[in-house]
């Protein structure tokens, strides 16, 4: 019963695919306006807080946040290639790629935690004990709460892109994946590299706009 | 129910109504059958008895809230709970009963049979919407009665991240949750509207109702992720004691605002949209008569949509905003009165010569009309920068809102019920209660909310629980009409429990209306339709006028509610 | 099946000279005003990802005009918000104490 249910209403396997990706990306749109929300109360804040945010910008980590752009680009163009493998119906190499993208995402989860380990460690979470006592600390404090709850929002997607990709991956260990039928593949890679854009404009943001300022 | 075209029509459905025994509500009898269903009619039934359950307590508030003004002094509570009244009221009647009210009920239960589809896109996410809703509304609930609120539905800062009494975190917690169940809701609609629609179903083939869905869900998914973050940065802000929102701590308080209101401006209209949709559809049945202007109705509704994302500045005219953005937002805000305006005038063209038939879901719908002028035209007097400065924070606005909302909203939601039950139930209503129950709704509210316009101009801020004596004439009008409308908002309870279990069987048409949902058996089957139906003709293809008299004139009979 | 990969290959090779891009803008002393001009490779990037990673060059209309609502509804988020912040008449009061 639920199962035809799930199915019923579409006329081909086509038709299910197609409007599954848009559904898809019509989730990454509301993310989009999610994130949005957020970089526009940094845009007020670097507004009215210039000193603050480029001191504040200035006690980043941007070797570390240098490091995970790099293993989260990778990561998404090895999910790129086993799409591209699976079209071709190559289920071991898709198990190959999707396995880096794996890998590469632990990676980037575990030295953001350091990160984090380095900047609770330096008294940079905002509150009382506050490290920064420069010419604008408020300032430097509403940074660091943009800092705390981006780059936490974001490692909150990496877990459910891991798990995700941990459901894809057992999916297509049990080779429920064909040339023709990878709908869950695609609809995960979506998300997968959206998670990856997000990164990609919170990183200028924390640890690069601020800098020369 | 003896309309004379579709008197013989009837009597043939009436013979094939008692074999309809094999539709969506005895497909299955288990409770979990019920909770685990992914057909979108369970599922708006599931929707129906929760929103009801929150309209009835968002309005048990508001009764309190007039109990207690009938007296300059406060007649029954504490100003400490009264403002956790308006709170319960706002929090509840906004997010849980007017956001999700139409879309989730009657939109859930007609969008797949008007578009000639089985299920909506994504059946599974729909039931997740449900489940998120009643999480959501149990927690907020939870708090709102654990510990209380006292900061009004707005939850502006710094009064909530530093000094409220109450559950701010998870009264928020309870919103955000219940803002995926929206959006949710928001995407299904959108992918089903575009890929799901039958042969022969083009965009302009659509029924009025689904692009007002459409134009809400558009506001649904993009507008709701940023209530999502504001959410998200209040509690953080609660949480931490840190500043981006507190002046204390070097924060923006009107940065709160925007974030807030350009979710809820948006929202006003996901509370408005959805019921321009049921009147544009209820007119021209009743009116048995072409909409008069569809794609002027239907882009209107895609206009207001788009505009009300650029109009949210004008709730912080007395704020301390810039006064250059104040002059934008005005005038944005002037603008999206224009497609209002348009539909009305669409609305009177349909009604202008034709057979109008008094029925329940009729008189909703007129009385919506004039209530829903009323308050936009009052919205035009707080857009004007100059008008609002006093008129802010007062029960001008109070009265305002209320016309769109409950006057608006809710008569539609009430009208586009009465004429979907036949649909879905398979019962007819009692129809002279119905009539008595729509005329006393429209008689209750103006009594209850004109005076408060009135209130408003003098300068009775809103949000008191005290009031200088001399207000009070008016405030005891407004309970006395307050007590009206909740008997006869209580009475179609009654009167739809008894259709029920003894109300006349209906047919698949009682209305002899157009639409592919007319065309199925009432209550339909499990898969809507037996064979996918193709569609070869306009919306609202009723004959013109002439013809009707011509046929009245061969057959001699007589209109009966005419 | 190279023919697939190469332009991944090349995309992936773009991204990590703009990040150099922006690596080195960070150590430039550009001011706060042109500072916001290093969110300018970080545009391409997201765009490049969205095209070739995401495959919006080749997605159905339907998702392409969702990707470009979201943008469309992004500026005007952060349009329409910032301007208020930045034409306000701010009147400043003496910041007492942060706790």
């Amino acid at each position: 019963m639920a199962d035809i249910h799930s199915t019923f209403q579409y006329s081909t396997p086509a038709h299910r695919s197609g409007s599954s990706l848009d559904g898809m990306w019509l989730f990454l749109a509301t993310e989009v306006l999610f994130f949005g929300a957020l970089f526009l109360a940094w845009t007020v804040s670097r507004h009215y807080h210039a000193a603050g945010f480029a001191e504040a910008a200035r006690h980043t980590e941007i070797s570390l946040g240098t490091i995970n752009t790099v293993l989260l680009v990778t990561s998404s163009l090895a999910y790129a290639a086993g799409l591209a493998f699976i079209e071709q119906g190559d289920t071991r190499r898709l198990l190959q790629c999707l396995s880096l993208t794996g890998l590469l995402g632990i990676a980037f989860v575990c030295l953001k935690l350091l990160e984090w380990h380095d900047d609770f460690y330096e008294h940079l979470f905002p509150g009382s004990g506050f490290a920064l006592h420069g010419p604008d600390p408020g300032g430097a404090q509403i940074f660091f709460s943009f800092y705390f709850v981006g780059t936490g929002l974001h490692i909150l997607h990496m877990l459910a892109g891991l798990g995700l990709l941990a459901w894809v991956i057992l999916r297509a260990w049990r080779g429920a994946f064909s040339s023709r039928s990878h709908l869950a593949v695609e609809a995960v890679g979506l998300y997968w590299s959206f998670v990856d854009v997000v990164w990609l404009v919170l990183y200028p943001l924390i640890y690069v706009v601020g800098r020369p300022g | 129910m003896s309309h004379a075209l579709d008197a013989t029509a009837g009597e043939i459905e009436a013979a094939t109504v008692r074999d309809n025994r094999d539709n969506y509500l005895t497909d299955e009898w288990t409770v979990w059958s019920w909770l685990a269903t992914t057909d979108h009619k369970r599922i708006a039934l599931l929707y129906f008895a929760s929103i009801t359950f929150f309209f009835f307590l968002g309005g048990a508030a508001a009764a309190l809230m007039r109990f207690n003004l009938l007296t300059p002094t406060g007649a029954i509570v504490s100003p400490e709970t009264y403002n956790r009244l308006f709170t319960l009221h706002g929090v509840v009647m906004v997010w849980f009963f007017l956001v999700p009210a139409v879309p989730v009920t009657i939109g859930n239960f007609v969008t797949p049979l008007m578009i000639g589809a089985r299920d909506l896109a994504f059946p599974k996410v729909n039931l997740l919407s449900w489940y998120l809703f009643i999480t959501g509304g149990a927690i907020t609930l939870w708090a709102l009665f654990m510990g209380g609120l006292d900061t009004g539905w707005t939850l502006y800062t710094p009064l909530s991240s530093a000094y409220a009494k109450g559950y701010v975190v998870p009264v928020a917690v309870g919103i955000f949750i219940s803002g995926f169940s929206s959006i949710a809701t928001g995407l299904n609609f959108i992918v089903t509207i575009h890929r799901l629609r039958a042969p022969g179903m083009t965009w302009y083939r659509m029924p009025v109702f689904l692009w007002s869905l459409y134009s809400t869900s558009v506001i649904y998914v993009l507008a709701t992720p940023v209530l999502a973050m504001t959410l998200l940065l209040l509690a953080f802000e609660t949480v931490f004691r840190v500043g981006v929102f507190d002046p204390a701590l070097g924060g923006d308080p009107i940065l709160f605002q925007h974030l807030f209101w350009f979710y809820s401006h948006p929202a006003v209209y996901i509370m408005i949209l959805p019921g321009l949709g049921v009147v544009s559809e209820i007119i021209p049945v009743f009116a048995r008569k072409r909409l008069f202007g569809y794609k002027f109705v239907v882009w209107c509704s895609v206009m207001i949509a788009v505009i009300s994302f650029f109009v949210w500045g004008h709730h912080m005219f007395v704020a301390g905003t810039s006064i250059y953005s104040a002059i934008v937002f005005s005038l944005l805000s002037f603008m999206v009165a224009v497609p209002s305006a348009i539909k009305v005038f669409n609305w009177i063209g349909t009604l202008h010569k034709g057979f109008i038939h008094f029925d329940a879901p009729m008189i909703y719908a007129l009385g919506f009309v004039g209530l829903f002028t009323m308050g936009g035209l009052t919205g035009l007097f707080l857009a004007t920068l100059a008008a609002d400065v006093p008129l802010h924070d007062t029960y001008f606005v109070v009265a305002h809102f209320h016309y769109i909302m409950v006057g608006g909203m809710v008569s539609a939601f009430f009208g586009g019920l009465h004429y979907w039950w036949p649909k879905i139930t398979g019962r007819m209503y009692p129809e002279m209660w119905g009539r008595v129950a729509a005329a006393m709704i429209f008689f209750g509210f103006n009594l209850t909310f004109f005076p408060q316009f009135i209130l408003g101009y003098l300068g009775m801020p809103r949000r008191y629980h005290s009031y200088p004596p001399e207000f009070q004439v008016l405030n005891v009008l407004s309970s006395a009409g307050s007590t009206i409308l909740a008997v006869a908002y209580l009475m179609p309870l009654f009167y739809f429990a008894w259709s029920l279990l003894a109300g006349a069987r209906a047919p698949a048409n009682p209305w002899g209306a157009t639409g592919l949902e007319w065309q199925t058996p009432s209550p339909p089957p499990v898969q809507n339709f037996t064979s996918t139906p193709v569609v070869t003709e306009d919306p609202y293809s009723y004959p013109s006028p002439e013809a009707i008299q011509m046929e009245q004139a061969e057959t001699g009979e007589a209109r009966p509610n005419g | 099946m190279m023919q697939t990969l190469r332009p991944l290959l090349l995309v992936w090779l773009a991204l990590l000279a703009l990040l150099g891009v922006e690596l080195g803008g960070a150590f430039l002393r550009l001011g706060h005003l042109f500072g916001g001009l290093l969110l300018l490779p970080a545009g391409a990037m997201v765009a490049l990802v969205g095209l070739f990673f995401m495959r919006l060059r080749h997605a159905s209309g339907l998702s392409r005009g969702f990707a470009l609502a979201a943008m469309f509804w992004l500026v005007v988020l952060l349009g329409l918000g910032s301007m208020d912040p930045m034409t306000r008449t701010l009147h400043p009061v003496a910041m007492t104490t942060y706790p």
